[in-house]
């Protein structure tokens, strides 16, 4: 029995042995690749994590379509200062741990030139960690929420004209902007409990409540919540005049749903999530889409910088129309956009340029002309966007809108 | 395999391998300055860790428990409501903190366990793995406390970039000490053979006049404390925190694979099979990512281990090694060969 | 009050869903005293199947079970013969982790094949509903009430009054003296296995028609079955149905009245309540050892 105790030992001991000659082996092998990086004129390599599926594998698609949009346009015009980029794109699976593993892999095992940021706040708080602790440049499409900004993160960029607050503050300003007579009176906000929906939906029902709009229903539901249907119910009962409701996507379109099957229709409905997406109208028939508000960060017909040509491209590249562009991928191609420019001022592109590039100065890209706080949450606001006649469309502050808020008819259901 | 008793001292042989153990894990992460290599070390002894922990429940006292994912992710939540919310500090000031968690849990667990080891074998399972769900959701709603969906961070160590994994994986790499060290004592006691008795057949142990309550409490609560022990590492390393990772189905699950291919019962198998089967784990989830591929090589790496090496890599071996021997005239003694059930069999109808 | 009544009868609607994946899990656990760690996914298996059939070939959910039945009655003795078969003489803990080691393979394949995107089956009654009383009542819920009342009646048929449902019964209480008595328990046990599978694939099309589903929902599903399995004893048909209704209403009202996060945890507690009260749970004979 002894020698069978030992023996067991032993082979333990080596299984170690054998995982430290991998180590070894391994250890030699990077080195070497390491070593031709040198070179003169390689590509220049860009880490990304993307929700290739998962949750929010659905919303990551068009940021996807940015980057590689980006990357091919890029190269088209003879690469970054020479050097082609070319993309190193990786899945997350939308899991906030294995977006921690993909940074750390593309920087310290893929060495990696320089990283973009993931899909959604959720990935972006432990992602952007990951880029400071290697001094990596963190330009971000989508992490636009409290949580992000609360991490005083010196090397992190949010590539949107606003943080995710001010979305909020756009729509309150609207309806505080109707007189009296038009305001509703009554408000109702069921949120996922997600930091992108709670952070608008927290800042609406703040000035609204302030304002006297009262709050019949209020409620936060798991992001990973699929039955909606309670939420619904209790929702048709309070009858609420308005709907601000914090939604990712599909519950949105589950919201509306239960809605038309209620046959009950509010005077004001806004979500924060899923009436941007195109394909919104084919989800919820095109009739139900009508009138629905939700704010946006671009909208196809903007005079940004670089925009038609962005739009040009991307109908190029994918089909479709311009109207069919999702903003997620604008705010992707934004990214790439703000390494060109600072390649064209600095003439260089490495990650401490960058990062104490973009803290100087106004960048202007599709997005709009952006500049950022100590924290890298971005200085401009966003802009209300509502479905009218079929087409989404910029409605308030005046200044930007390409058309007066129609008021929402009754459900066609 | 062997079977635990009281009989069994520290022999020279043991006390070689130890060392021996303990220097090569020592080593380890200096060999190399990958940074990707050193956190699969970091993960793959946490993982032996976790399987030895769950060993002394699953294994010994043959409760097939399913749900230490709940513990892992109760140590993970201590951990970060600590360090941000308590003002520990950060730096080395954190690793701390494990000492207070592991004790806790095991304490807060005891009630539960309980409630639970009033049940056996299937009902057992389903009763564990219900809880870690209970444990989740809990995660998921107790928003003030765990940030609910919006995740937690765990304020980042400011270890230096070059080594930044290095602290982390040495204090993995002694909890898994203290956890081989515990499953030795369990196994060299009377609590090893009381265990070993409920798990051939509990009532007759009772009978017998084994405390069976309080025995398989023990192994619960010890089994539970290391488990979120580990849970408490990891938060700090990985620094942020969700509840459907932190509290993972796939946690027991992979420290019974790795469990059974090493050989459960005994002191080595579970290490065996975690140095297998965890830097192939983290291998996959580096290089394919997705989640899809992995799962469906584990299911299949399950189902091979479970049909063609129910016993595991270390019993086989050692019976191997064994038939060997035999063929010269030295030792023909203890022929025990584990073939009793898997769990214990037969509790059931 | 109206918000109250109009969550019980959504909660009766979908807990009958419940109940009839519930009920497959009980009479497999009946022949081979293995909890199916596996039935959430094959109900997800069959909501994709489902889902496929319709949009791409136009079947509607409730005929494509008529395919989908059959299927899985085969899929369900081929895991017995291939699988728990060999397990027998080692103890049922090992069959319910090779059924949970099946189950995360099944979700792996589904993930590869459908990307983990979230799906729902929307036909064109998806949204449709009657108001009943000034009550809303779902047509979509309505009929998978129906359908799930006519599966459970059908099988109850089976097991009380056909040769088969009695050797099932026999097995499902004592396998070794239904052996002595010329019952190849074998052979019944594959078939108990088929249909308790085939359960979950008549159920697959209506979940995907109510719920949006991923592979992921596996778990959600899989902490309810668990659930409603030690509630109703396990073994009880009577006790799995009642405990399944129980829980469609218990989440509903929770989910309606107090917050839809509460749900689910609302109806664990319930289990551990009657768990300290009753550990045989609250149909269960008590068998020895396991509750």
């Amino acid at each position: 029995m002894v020698s069978n105790v030992a023996r067991s030992g032993w082979a333990a001991l080596a299984c170690l042995a054998a995982a430290l000659s991998l180590a070894a082996c391994s250890t030699s092998a990077a080195n070497s690749s390491a070593g031709s990086k040198t070179a003169s004129g390689p590509p220049l390599v860009i880490g990304v994590s993307m929700s290739l599926s998962g949750d929010f594998a659905t919303l990551a698609n068009p940021a996807l379509k940015g980057y590689k949009l980006w990357a091919s346009t890029v190269n088209a015009k003879g690469g970054l200062l020479g050097r082609k980029v070319s993309l190193k794109i990786v899945d997350d699976a939308s899991n906030p741990t294995q977006v921690v593993t993909n940074y750390e892999n593309l920087i310290t095992a893929d060495h990696v030139n320089l990283v973009f940021g993931p899909f959604s706040s959720l990935l972006t708080v432990p992602a952007a960690t990951i880029a400071k602790r290697f001094g990596y440049a963190f330009i971000e499409p989508s992490g636009g929420a409290p949580q992000v900004f609360a991490l005083h993160l010196h090397n992190l960029f949010l590539a949107q004209p606003a943080p995710i607050v001010s979305s909020g503050d756009a729509f309150a300003n609207y309806i505080l902007s109707l007189p009296t007579a038009q305001r509703p009176r009554t408000a109702a906000y069921p949120s996922a409990d997600d930091p992108f929906t709670q952070a608008i939906v927290g800042e609406i029902r703040q000035r609204l409540q302030a304002a006297g709009i009262k709050t019949v229903y209020s409620t936060t539901y798991a992001a990973e919540t699929v039955d909606l249907s309670p939420v619904v119910t209790r929702l048709v009962a309070a009858k609420p005049d308005l709907l601000v409701s914090g939604t990712g996507g599909a519950d949105a379109v589950a919201e509306v749903k239960g809605m038309v099957q209620a046959h009950f229709t509010p005077k004001f409905v806004f979500f924060t999530g899923g009436p941007n997406d195109p394909t919104f109208p084919a989800q919820v028939g095109p009739a139900n889409a009508e009138g629905i508000f939700s704010t946006g960060d671009w909208f196809p017909q903007a005079k940004t910088a670089g925009n038609a040509a962005f739009e040009k491209a991307y109908v190029a590249k994918y089909g479709g129309t311009a109207a069919k562009i999702d903003p997620a991928a604008a705010e992707a191609f934004a990214c790439g956009q703000l390494l060109e420019l600072v390649a064209h001022r600095y003439g260089k592109v490495d990650n401490a340029t960058i990062i104490s590039a973009l803290h100087h100065g106004t960048w202007p890209t599709v997005e709009g002309n952006l500049s950022w706080n100590a924290d890298g949450s971005p200085r401009g606001s966003d802009i209300v966007v509502q479905w009218v006649h079929g087409q989404l469309l910029p409605v308030y502050p005046s200044a930007q809108a390409l058309t007066k808020p129609i008021a929402k008819p009754a459900w066609a259901g | 395999m062997t079977r635990p008793g009281p009989h069994s001292r520290i022999r020279p042989a043991g006390t070689i391998q130890a060392v021996a153990f303990v220097a090569v894990v020592a080593v380890l992460p200096l060999v190399t300055g990958q940074h990707w290599l050193v956190s699969l070390l970091v993960f793959t002894v946490m993982y032996a860790g976790l399987a030895s922990a769950w060993n002394l429940l699953g294994g010994y006292a043959g409760y097939p428990a399913l749900g230490h994912g709940a513990f892992f992710g109760v140590g993970a939540y201590a951990m970060a409501i600590g360090t941000s919310h308590l003002g520990v500090g950060g730096g080395y000031r954190p690793f701390v903190l494990i000492v207070p968690i592991a004790v806790g849990t095991a304490l807060v667990v005891l009630p539960i366990a309980r409630l639970l080891l009033r049940t056996r074998a299937a009902a057992f399972a389903v009763l564990s793995i219900t809880l870690m769900f209970m444990v989740q959701t809990l995660a998921y709603n107790i928003r003030s406390l765990t940030g609910g969906s919006s995740g937690l961070i765990v304020p980042l160590a400011p270890f230096p970039a070059a080594t930044f994994e290095r602290p982390f994986y040495y204090a993995m790499a002694a909890l898994l000490a203290l956890t081989l060290a515990v499953c030795w004592v369990v196994r060299t006691s009377k609590l090893g053979l009381a265990l070993n008795a409920v798990r051939d057949d509990e009532d007759r142990a009772r009978g017998l006049g084994v405390q069976t309550e309080l025995v398989k409490l023990v192994a619960f609560a010890v089994s539970a404390g290391l488990t979120a022990a580990f849970g408490a590492v990891w938060a700090y390393y990985i620094s942020f925190l969700y509840p459907g990772f932190a509290i993972d189905p796939l946690l027991a699950l992979g420290a019974i694979l790795m469990a059974f291919l090493g050989g459960r019962r005994t002191l080595w198998g579970p290490v065996v099979g975690a140095a297998l089967i965890g830097p192939a784990q983290q291998y996959f989830a580096y290089r394919f990512g997705a989640s899809q591929l992995y799962l469906v090589a584990y299911a299949a790496l399950f189902l091979l281990v479970i049909y063609l090496l129910p016993e595991g890599i270390v019993p086989s071996l050692a019976r191997r090694l064994r038939r060997l021997r035999r063929a010269s005239p030295a030792a023909a003694t203890h022929d025990q060969v584990a073939t009793d059930s898997i769990f214990s069999a037969g509790d059931l109808g | 009050m109206h918000l109250f009544v109009q969550a019980t009868i959504v909660g009766i609607l979908f807990g009958g869903v419940y109940a009839l994946i519930a009920s497959g899990q009980a009479i497999i656990f009946g022949v081979t005293r293995t909890v199916n760690f596996a039935q959430a996914i094959f109900t997800i298996l069959c909501a994709y199947l489902s889902y496929t059939l319709f949009t791409d070939f136009g079947i509607d959910p409730f005929l494509s079970i008529l395919v989908l039945v059959p299927a899985m009655f085969a899929f369900g003795i081929g895991i017995y013969v291939l699988l728990l078969r060999r397990l027998s003489r080692s103890g049922a803990e090992l069959g319910l982790l090779v059924l949970y080691g099946l189950g995360i393979g099944i979700q792996g394949v589904l993930d590869f094949v459908y990307k983990t995107n979230t799906q729902v089956i929307t036909p064109s009654y998806a949204n449709n509903s009657w108001t009943v009383a000034g009550y809303q009542i779902p047509e979509v819920r309505f009929f998978a009430f129906l359908l799930a009342v006519a599966v459970l009646g059908t099988l109850q048929l089976i097991r009380q009054r056909t040769k088969l449902g009695r050797a099932l019964r026999a097995t499902t209480q004592n396998p070794v003296a239904s052996r002595l008595l010329g019952v190849d328990v074998e052979r019944i046990s594959a078939i108990g296995m088929g249909l308790g599978v085939a359960a979950a694939g008549a159920a697959g099309g209506v979940f995907g028609m109510i719920l949006p589903f991923n592979g992921n929902t596996q778990y959600d599903l899989l902490s309810k079955l668990l659930s409603i399995a030690v509630l109703g004893g396990l073994l009880s048909m009577p006790g799995t149905i009642v405990a399944a209704v129980i829980l469609g209403v218990v989440e509903s009202v929770v989910a309606a009245t107090i917050s839809p996060d509460w749900s689910a945890f609302s109806f664990l507690v319930v289990l551990f309540a009657v768990l300290i009260i009753r550990p045989q749970g609250l149909f269960g004979r008590r068998l020895r050892g396991a509750l």
